[in-house]
C-alpha cells in the first residue's frame, strides 16, 4: 500500500507552505510536491488605481522585500511615463536596494537558515531555532542581528521607515540625500564588515560537512537567470536579463522588461497557487530556470567591488561550469552581503549622490509599461496597462519565488527519493526536506500576492492517496 | 547598537485588526506622555522580531504591551515575565515575551531590573480600524497600569 507524508507548515521560510510526498507500494518515493496555499489579489485589486499609486500599493505585498516591488513597481511606471530618471536618483534607488539585499539576506542566513547549519539537521528539533543558535554561537547571534540592524537603518535612514518607505516614486525619489545621513550610514559600515567577517568565517568551516546534503539539495543541471550590467558585473537595480543554460551558455542576453513579457511564460500547477514561470521557446517544464543568489553568482563575471570579487572566484571553483546544487545559495547569500555593502560604500563615497536633483515628471506617455529588478530571492517584474487617464487597467508580476518553484519541486523530489527508503523516515529526514525549500529563501507571500498569514505542512500518502502520516505546525 | 533607555515600553500588535491594535494605542500614547523624559524609550511593531532582543539588552527594564485572547474581553494584565525558554518552539519572525528576554539574555548578558507584560483581553481581530467596546471602555485603566509601571520602573 503506498503512503503519503505531509509537512504542514514547512518552517524558517518566508510565508507558509506545505510538503507532500508520496510513496508506492514498496516504500520508495513516487513524487514530492511544495505547494503554496494562498491566493494571489493584489494583480486584481489593483485595477482602477492611478498608475503612480503602484510602488506604494505593491509594496505591501512583503514586509521582507517592499524595496525591490518599489523599485520594480516604479520602473514600469516610468515606463508609462517615458521618462529616464536623474542619475542620483537611480544610486539612491541601488542604495535602498542593497541596504534591503543585507538585511533580507541576513534574516534568511541567520535566522531561517543557521539552526540546521550550525546546529544540525539532526539536532533537537526544540533547539534547532534562533533561540538554540544564540545559547551555542552567541558571536553569531549577535552578527546576524547587527546586519540586519545595519540594513534596516539605511532603508530607515533613506526612506524614513524601516519597512515599507514611500521614498520610491514614479520619476526618481522624494527627497534627495544629506549628508549627515550619508555619514551615518558610512559610520555603520565597519560594524558590517565584521559582522559578515564572523558568518562566512563560520560558514567556511562547516560547508564540507554538508557534502551529503549538497549532492541531493535540489542538485540538477537548469537554466539560470539574472539581471547583468554592461561590463557583466552584479546589478542588483538596473542591467538587463541574461539567461544561461546549465553549461553556462548564452540563451538570451540583453533582456529588457518590454523583451521579458514577450519570452516569459507562467504555468500553472493544480497543486499550488504559485505559478511556474519558464522561457517560452524552451516550453513548460524544460524552459524552467533558477533564479537569486545562486543564479546571480553563476551568471555574472565579476561583483566589481574587490573583496567580493575575491569571494567570486571562490565560489566559481565549487564546479567547472555553474554550481548547480542549491545548498550553495547559502553561500551565494553571504558573497552577495558582502558585495552590498562594499557598493553602499562606493555609493557614498561619490560626492554625486547628495545632488538635489532626484526626480523626473511626466503623465501618461504610453499605455504600456513594465520593470525589472533584483530582490534578495532573484529577478522581480512588474507589467502594467493603463487606460488613456493613467487608471490601471491590467497587472502581471512574476515573482522571483514563482521562478524557482519548478526548481523547489524537482529538489523536494530528489531529496525526497535519496533520504527516504523502504517507506521509512524520521524527523531529521523530514527536516532535510524542508530544508531544500529554505536554500532557495522563497517568499510565499511574494509569490501569491496573498494578504495575512500563510501555515506549511508534510505529508506522507499511500498509493491510492490517504495520508498516512503527517506533520503540522501552526 | 541600540538606543539606551531605563525603561523599554515593547508594544505589539496591527492597528489593521481591530482590537490588536490596542498594544500600538497604548504605545502612542505613552509616547506623548513620557515625551520629555529620556529615559522612556517607545517601541510599537507589529510582530516582535528576534532583532528587538538588543533593544531590550539596551534597557534596564522592559514593559511589554500587548493584546490577549483570554476572557473575559477587557480586562487588563499586569504580569512578570521571565528569561526561561517558552516550552514552545519559536518562529523566525515572531517571539513570546520571555522568549525575547532569553534571546537578549543568551545573546548579550542582558538581565532586567523589570520585565512586565501588559496584556489586554480582546473581543474581534477582525479587519477594521476600530475597538470592540470592552477594549474602548479598558483603555484608562490600561493607560493608567501603564503609566504607573512606567513610574515603578523608574524608580528601580
Amino acid at each position: 500500500m503506498s503512503q503519503t507524508i505531509t509537512i504542514d507548515p514547512v518552517t524558517r521560510l518566508e510565508g507558509h507552505g506545505k510538503i507532500t510526498i508520496q510513496l508506492n507500494g514498496q516504500g520508495e518515493v513516487e513524487n514530492a510536491h511544495f505547494h503554496v496555499t494562498q491566493v494571489r489579489g493584489f494583480e486584481r485589486f489593483s485595477e482602477g488605481r492611478p498608475f503612480y499609486e503602484m510602488p506604494s500599493l505593491m509594496a505591501r505585498i512583503c514586509g521582507i522585500c517592499p524595496v525591490s516591488h518599489l523599485i520594480a513597481s516604479a520602473k514600469a511606471c516610468e515606463a508609462i511615463m517615458s521618462v529616464r530618471i536623474p542619475h542620483t536618483a537611480a544610486q539612491l534607488r541601488r542604495l535602498l536596494n542593497l541596504a534591503q539585499m543585507v538585511q533580507s539576506h541576513a534574516l534568511s542566513f541567520f535566522y531561517l537558515a543557521s539552526p540546521d547549519l550550525l546546529l544540525g539537521m539532526e539536532s533537537d528539533p526544540k533547539l534547532r531555532n534562533i533561540l538554540g543558535v544564540a545559547a551555542t554561537k552567541p558571536e553569531l547571534g549577535r552578527a546576524g542581528i547587527a546586519l540586519r540592524r545595519i540594513g534596516q537603518s539605511i532603508i530607515e535612514l533613506l526612506g524614513d521607515k524601516r519597512v515599507h518607505p514611500g521614498w520610491v516614486v514614479p520619476g526618481g525619489v522624494t527627497e534627495p540625500l544629506s549628508a549627515g545621513k550619508r555619514d551615518k550610514i558610512l559610520a555603520m559600515l565597519p560594524e558590517a564588515y565584521s559582522s559578515f567577517g564572523l558568518a562566512l568565517g563560520a560558514y567556511k568551516q562547516i560547508a564540507a560537512t554538508f557534502q551529503p546534503e549538497i549532492e541531493v539539495f535540489a542538485n540538477f543541471p537548469s537554466n539560470y537567470m539574472s539581471l547583468i550590467s554592461e561590463e557583466e558585473a552584479i546589478d542588483f537595480t538596473d542591467g538587463a536579463l541574461r539567461l544561461i543554460d546549465s553549461t553556462g551558455a548564452i540563451i538570451e542576453d540583453g533582456m529588457t522588461a518590454s523583451r521579458y513579457t514577450e519570452v516569459i511564460g507562467e504555468a500553472v500547477e493544480p497543486y499550488s497557487y504559485t505559478k511556474f514561470a519558464y522561457y517560452k521557446p524552451l516550453g513548460y517544464p524544460d524552459g524552467s530556470y533558477r533564479v537569486g543568489p545562486l543564479a546571480r553568482l553563476n551568471i555574472v563575471k565579476s561583483m566589481g567591488t574587490p573583496k567580493a570579487e575575491k569571494e567570486l572566484a571562490e565560489f566559481k571553483q565549487l564546479a567547472a561550469g555553474p554550481v548547480s546544487s542549491s545548498f550553495h545559495y547559502h553561500h551565494a547569500r553571504l558573497v552577495e552581503i558582502l558585495y552590498g555593502i562594499e557598493k553602499i560604500e562606493e555609493i557614498l563615497a561619490d560626492s554625486r549622490i547628495l545632488d538635489k536633483h532626484v526626480r523626473a515628471t511626466a503623465g501618461v506617455n504610453r499605455l504600456e509599461g513594465a520593470g525589472q529588478a533584483e530582490a534578495p530571492r532573484g529577478v522581480l517584474h512588474h507589467h502594467y496597462k493603463v487606460d488613456e487617464n493613467g487608471k490601471i487597467t491590467w497587472a502581471n508580476l512574476v515573482i522571483a519565488t514563482g521562478q524557482n518553484n519548478n526548481a523547489m519541486n524537482r529538489g523536494v523530489l530528489q531529496a525526497a527519493r535519496s533520504y527516504i527508503k523502504d517507506g521509512k523516515f524520521s524527523e531529521g529526514i523530514l527536516n532535510r526536506v524542508e530544508a531544500v525549500v529554505r536554500t532557495f529563501d522563497p517568499c510565499l507571500s511574494c509569490s501569491t500576492h496573498a494578504f495575512g498569514q500563510m501555515p506549511l505542512e508534510i505529508s506522507l500518502l499511500s498509493a491510492c492517496g490517504e495520508v498516512v502520516d503527517r506533520v503540522a505546525r501552526d | 547598537m541600540a538606543i539606551t533607555a531605563r525603561c523599554l515600553v515593547l508594544a505589539c500588535g496591527n492597528t489593521l485588526r481591530g482590537d490588536d491594535g490596542v498594544g500600538p494605542k497604548l504605545a502612542a500614547w505613552a509616547e506623548e506622555r513620557f515625551r520629555q523624559n529620556p529615559e522612556v524609550r517607545v517601541i510599537a511593531r507589529q510582530q516582535w522580531t528576534p532583532d528587538l532582543a538588543e533593544d531590550i539588552a539596551a534597557a534596564d527594564s522592559v514593559l511589554f504591551v500587548d493584546a490577549s485572547a483570554k476572557s473575559p474581553p477587557g480586562r487588563v494584565h499586569l504580569i512578570p515575565v521571565s528569561s526561561r525558554a517558552d516550552a514552545s518552539a519559536p518562529v523566525s519572525h515572531h517571539l513570546t515575551p520571555n522568549q525575547l528576554l532569553g534571546l537578549s539574555r543568551s545573546l548579550y548578558g542582558s538581565i532586567k531590573s523589570h520585565a512586565m507584560l501588559l496584556a489586554v483581553n480582546v473581543v474581534s481581530t477582525e479587519l477594521g480600524e476600530t475597538f470592540s467596546a470592552p477594549v474602548e471602555a479598558a483603555l484608562p485603566r490600561a493607560r493608567g497600569i501603564l503609566e504607573k509601571a512606567v513610574l515603578r520602573f523608574l524608580d528601580r
